[in-house]
């Protein structure tokens, strides 16, 4: 974490008519990394699932892994409804959906490997292909477009120093063009990774991409 | 499975009026069969009788009164006192713009295209669709993607209908298809590289794509649909029966593709008896009869053949007579071979040689359809006629009393391609009946060519004991004549003058008088769907 | 929303703890009143719960405004054996302009659990499934510590408040598609499917999610329930009009002074809402339009929103649609064909892709509008797009591609000079 309070951007906590610290806007469970296990059987579908570590060897799934897998079935009635949960697993361990990935998922719940494969591509947010530790989703949707948001991209494109869509050399961002994230009212908005950078300007970009490289180097990314 | 709209006899019917015609129809008929039943035609791409309706292509919708929007008439069901409009301004306004969206970005690539002639979207453009196109953008472009075994796809060509998804899912119930990513970018596809290779039953898919985005390899840039001659038939390669069609052109079958029968096959076929067409088209055919053993052969006109033969089998009178038939030649032939047999003297042997599989490979979606271990088509006809099968399961041995015979000797449709040249030398009289010559034929008196049920009418029964009838789709080579014409004017000869049947269809009323199995039956009777025998000779239906 | 600014015009029903972290806790939830509604809804029994619901008018929240306690009711009375009901918890928030549902999720968790707990009871359901953005990772995550706390309480599992009544809670997420939004494409979605729409009928009601009895809400209405059943019904209907009872969040983005959700009255003044709750549009600059429900109804001109009434009829009275109140306030500079083209990217990317008219129209009109934008359109272009749209009308299985009709048409009736312009500016350049 930063020592300065972080003014916006990151979240709309300083507007004059709230106090708020970045925990109190964002709760505190994405920052302390979801619990392996799942916690409660009612949540372990729920865990976030876009993070920063990522091995693409790990394995499917084993040990605590292999316990929320085992809580998530137990919540629905099929198991073919748990299949985004387990590619939401499957993409917390190894980063992204490879083939191989698709296909031991579809054998884990006896679903066709065709069938995860058609499953898996019509939601953008699995990864068919490896993305950096941090994944950038710069909203550039209606509201946030009104506000600038396409000059938000530019800046994040220059100062991650890669191509729309494409992953910085260092392996360190891939930048991509999201569609509406839901928090119109604090354009511009970014996800990256599990969390929400709201009310991003041109000229916070500079900021949060330090930050995100100081988390890296302290082992605090998320 | 949907039903087809059949309905078990005194189902309860509803009454409604189509473009301002009443029509009746059983309970839980959707409109677009309706429409059907009542002559009009709708257009449709992702209904397909044998799979489930998504309603996704939007294609087939009408104007139902009452109703706030279009209805897609392939899932909305047919109700007492409905109004529908099939040619409303509405309904023909948004069939035309449905047309216009797909063909923002299908390819005109209509002149090497296969499926060019009996595509439903140029024929549903032709009979609906906008004068001139108005798209300005460029179209998109996937490219082609070998699906492996005999499926090629087209991406550009195709129209998402999901027809070949839902049978692979419903039928093969082997989902090896889906639609990968989503709208404008999606495409069907395969797990990446892994394919169809494998999928026994997965050419259905190529029959039942509306367009050419899916098509057969085999078929490819083989011959334009219009230049192809159709004539319905049975498929050759098991004991199914499948319902079939030929496609033939310059007397070649070019490809077969299944024709639907509700009891036998629904609308499909194996890719194994798909792919087996190229045996109707093999050359070296017998096409002239000829008499004589050996080096004294000389070739003999029908008249002349049949005179001598005639002549030698009333000198064989009370031999001992051994038959060898073939589960390939029609039911007509085989009983009127056996008839001349019993005939002529004390038949011994009456049996037939064909090939086994090690196992059926059933279709899990219409399990009664199942690529069967009989590897022919007429296993079950000539085992009711009284043949009994010999030899092993690659449809060799067996013949050894047969071939040291020294009475009378028949030979119909076996080509003896595992027998020695000495078969048939002690016979008194061999005739050999075939499409092809052979090297075990030397000895034979006669030789005789005769068609294969290809190029001739006829019958064969299937392994629910069902008699089904196919037609002539290939014109016979040189004089070579069916079997049943041959033999039967031999028996009506033998019999004393008796009328010998002159068609197809009076040589199986006279089979239907002959054998109590077949009694009953009439050939118009069996229409293009085939009925079954009277009596049940191996008592096993469609299991 | 009362969050990140408040207003005295609001009416902070159920955002008052907006901002507030100690209202997550489940401490801090129950001394602001929390889960006094589910405890009066066991005690007066299901059918007067549904009742409740009906008497205060609610509408749902998710944008089609359909009676929350009629819906309820159409619920088979009785459970079939092997015919479970359930509820799901629409939480999928993904209609441009609209940010309600995450600010409810993540200040008020405990709010949306009673809900649930509320709306699963009325329908008689034992399991209820919260169907969130896979987005909203953080908001979850609050979400989740908050549904852990209830089990644990046992407020939710196998009996609720000691009142022998089974309701399970699971939270589901999803994985990046704008149609889960759609309630049948949530149930495919929810099932593990590709979250194409299905066709109706068969109705939820009939058959759901897994084929069972089905009811879904979306997470404001459902967080609107505690406070009814707590206050009853006629006490919702002091606010709003008669035929929207109560109040809603209003979500305002685009250009105004203080964006952000405002709880206030149905039927409030859409001008005093932009003018004065959101502090009017900064410097100075003249309002042009607004898009008064989300993306996907169609676009107001200024002149329209003047005496404009934000409720379900007096919006439809100006031509347009409430939807879920997503207000997209565009002041003078705003580019109307570069923003209409940005929507029609947006539908023609989560266009699911079944349906032939939206598979190609989103696409096609989408390549269209950014050829005019780039100034190499031509006069009957937008012609095309107008028929198009029609065509993609009413014409599907779900409303996505009606929902990219309504912005392009509306737009080129009331902001046609500015299509006109670029495609005359394309002209004279491509002539020189």
């Amino acid at each position: 974490m930063s020592e300065a309070p972080f003014r916006n951007p990151g979240w709309a906590g300083n507007t004059g008519e709230f106090d708020l610290a970045e925990a109190d806007v964002r709760g505190v469970v994405a920052s302390d990394g979801p619990p392996a296990d799942g916690g409660h059987p009612s949540v372990a579908p729920s865990l976030p699932y876009m993070l920063a570590a990522k091995d693409p060897a790990a394995p499917l799934f084993e040990g605590p892994h292999l316990e929320r897998f085992e809580k998530i079935k137990s919540r629905y009635p099929t198991a073919r409804a748990a299949l985004l949960p387990a590619l939401n697993l499957a993409q917390e361990l190894r980063g992204f959906l490879s083939p191989e990935t698709m296909d031991e998922v579809a054998a884990l719940l006896g679903l066709s490997n065709a069938y995860v494969r058609g499953v898996a591509t019509f939601y953008t947010m699995y990864n068919k292909r490896p993305v950096g530790r941090f994944l950038v989703q710069v909203c550039t949707n209606i509201s946030c477009n009104l506000r600038g948001a396409e000059d938000v991209l530019a800046a994040f494109l220059a100062h991650a120093g890669t191509e729309l869509g494409e992953t910085s050399e260092d392996g360190t961002f891939t930048v991509v063009e999201a569609e509406c994230l839901a928090a119109c009212g604090f354009p511009t908005c970014v996800q990256i990774n599990s969390r929400y950078f709201e009310d991003v300007g041109p000229a916070d970009v500079p900021g949060i991409v330090d930050r995100l490289q100081g988390e890296l180097q302290s082992g605090a990314a998320v | 499975m949907p039903d087809n709209g059949r309905s078990p006899a005194g189902a309860a019917t509803v009454t409604l009026t189509i473009d301002d015609r009443e029509v009746t129809v059983p309970k839980g008929t959707s409109l677009l069969e309706a429409a059907a039943l009542q002559g009009t035609a709708l257009p449709h791409y992702c209904y397909h009788p044998g799979l489930s309706a998504p309603a996704q292509c939007r294609i087939c919708l009408v104007e139902v009164e009452g109703a706030p929007k279009l209805q897609p008439s392939c899932v909305t069901m047919a109700q007492d006192g409905q109004v529908v409009k099939t040619d409303s301004p509405e309904a023909l306004k948004m069939r035309k713009g449905v047309l216009e969206f797909y063909l923002v970005n299908h390819p005109l690539d209509c002149p090497i295209c296969d499926m060019s002639g009996e595509c439903k979207l140029q024929d549903y453009v032709f009979a609906e669709g906008r004068e001139h196109g108005r798209g300005r953008e460029p179209k998109r472009v996937f490219g082609r993607d070998d699906f492996g075994g005999d499926v090629l796809y087209y991406g550009d060509r195709c129209v998402m209908c999901t027809r070949c998804v839902r049978f692979m899912d419903e039928v093969a119930r082997d989902s090896r298809l889906t639609v990968v990513e989503r709208g404008s970018r999606a495409v069907i596809d395969t797990f990446f590289d892994e394919g169809l290779e494998g999928a026994s039953f997965a050419g259905n898919v190529v029959d039942i794509c509306p367009v050419g985005a899916l098509v057969s390899k085999d078929f490819l840039h083989k011959a334009r649909a219009w230049d192809l001659d159709s004539t319905p038939s049975v498929c050759p390669g098991c004991s199914q029966g499948c319902n079939i069609e030929l496609h033939t052109r310059d007397n070649l079958v070019q490809r077969l593709k299944p024709r639907e029968n509700a009891e036998v096959n629904g609308h499909w076929m194996c890719d194994f008896g798909r792919a087996n067409y190229e045996g109707l088209n093999r050359g070296g055919r017998l096409e002239a009869p000829a008499a004589g053993r050996g080096a004294k052969r000389r070739p003999a006109g029908w008249d002349e053949a049949l005179g001598q033969l005639f002549a030698r089998l009333q000198a064989a009178a009370g031999a001992d007579v051994k038959i060898v038939g073939s589960a390939e030649w029609s039911c007509e032939g085989l009983a009127a071979l056996a008839a001349v047999g019993a005939e002529t003297g004390e038949v011994s042997a009456r049996v037939f040689r064909s090939r086994c599989a090690a196992d059926e490979d059933r279709l899990p979606g219409f399990p009664a359809l199942a690529r069967r271990r009989d590897l022919a088509p007429n296993v079950d006809g000539a085992r009711t006629l009284g043949f009994s099968r010999v030899g092993g399961e690659d449809a060799a041995g067996g013949l050894e009393e047969v071939a040291a015979h020294d009475g009378v000797l028949f030979v119909l449709g076996d080509d003896l391609a595992d027998q020695e040249a000495a078969f048939g030398e002690a016979a008194s009289l061999f005739v050999y009946m075939g499409a092809h010559g052979s090297e075990a034929a030397a000895n034979a008196d006669f030789v005789l060519p005769v068609t294969t049920f290809a190029e001739q009418e006829g019958t064969f029964v299937n392994v629910q004991q069902r008699v089904q009838r196919f037609w002539p789709g290939l014109r016979a080579p040189g004089e070579a004549r069916p079997a049943w014409l041959v033999l039967g004017a031999l028996l009506a000869a033998l019999r004393g003058g008796e009328a010998a049947p002159a068609s197809a269809a009076a040589a199986f009323s006279w089979l239907a008088g002959e054998r109590a199995a077949f009694a009953g039956l009439s050939y118009e009777g069996l229409g293009a769907e085939g009925a079954p025998l009277a009596a049940p000779a191996g008592g096993n239906g469609a299991a | 929303m009362a969050y990140p600014y408040r207003h005295d015009r609001e009416v902070r029903v159920m955002s008052e703890a907006f901002g507030d972290p100690a209202a997550r806790t489940l401490e801090g939830w129950k001394a602001r009143g929390g889960y006094q509604g589910i405890a009066r809804a066991l005690e007066i029994g299901r059918a007067a719960t549904v009742d409740e619901v009906k008497a205060s008018g609610l509408r749902g929240r998710g944008g089609a405004g359909f009676p929350t306690g009629v819906k309820w009711s159409f619920m088979p009375r009785e459970q079939n054996p092997g015919r479970p009901h359930y509820l799901l918890c629409n939480a999928d928030e993904s209609e441009p302009g609209t940010f309600k549902d995450r600010e409810i999720i993540r200040w008020t968790p405990h709010q949306l659990v009673e809900g649930c707990l509320i709306g699963a009871y009325a329908i008689g359901a034992a399991h209820c499934y919260i169907y969130l953005r896979g987005e909203f990772f953080e908001a979850t995550g609050v979400l989740a510590q908050a549904l852990e706390e209830a089990y644990a309480a046992g407020l939710a599992g196998p009996d609720v408040l000691g009142s022998g009544v089974q309701i399970d809670l699971t939270l589901h997420v999803g994985a990046g598609a704008y149609i889960c939004g759609e309630e049948t494409g949530l149930m495919n979605s929810l099932e593990g499917r590709r979250g194409e729409p299905r066709i109706k009928p068969p109705f939820p009601a009939a058959a759901g999610a897994f084929g069972m009895p089905t009811t879904i809400n979306n997470v404001e209405t459902l967080a609107a329930v505690p406070g009814i059943l707590r206050h009853g019904g006629e006490w919702y209907r002091q606010w709003g009009t008669e035929k929207s009872p109560g109040t809603k969040l209003f979500c305002v983005s685009g250009h105004v002074s203080r964006p952000g959700n405002y709880e206030l009255p149905l039927g409030f003044p859409m001008m005093d809402l932009i003018e004065d709750v959101c502090g009017g549009i900064p410097g100075g600059k003249a309002l042009k339009a607004v898009i008064p429900g989300g993306s996907s109804v169609p676009i107001m001109s200024a002149d329209e929103c003047e005496s404009c009434e934000l409720c379900y009829e007096g919006v439809a009275a100006a031509g347009s649609m409430l939807g879920c109140a997503s207000v997209i306030v565009m002041d003078e500079t705003a580019d109307i064909v570069k923003q209409v083209r940005r929507m029609a990217d947006f539908y023609a990317h989560e266009s699911c892709g079944q349906c032939t008219p939206c598979r190609e129209g989103t696409a096609w009109a989408s390549r269209i509008l950014r050829r005019i934008e780039e100034g190499r359109g031509k006069p009957d272009d937008l012609d095309t797009l107008l028929q198009i749209s029609d065509q993609m009308t009413g014409t599907t299985i779900c409303v996505l591609s009606d929902s990219l009709a309504a912005p392009i048409v509306s737009a080129i009736e009331k902001f046609r000079d500015e299509f006109l312009a670029l495609i005359r500016r394309g002209e004279r350049v491509g002539a020189a």
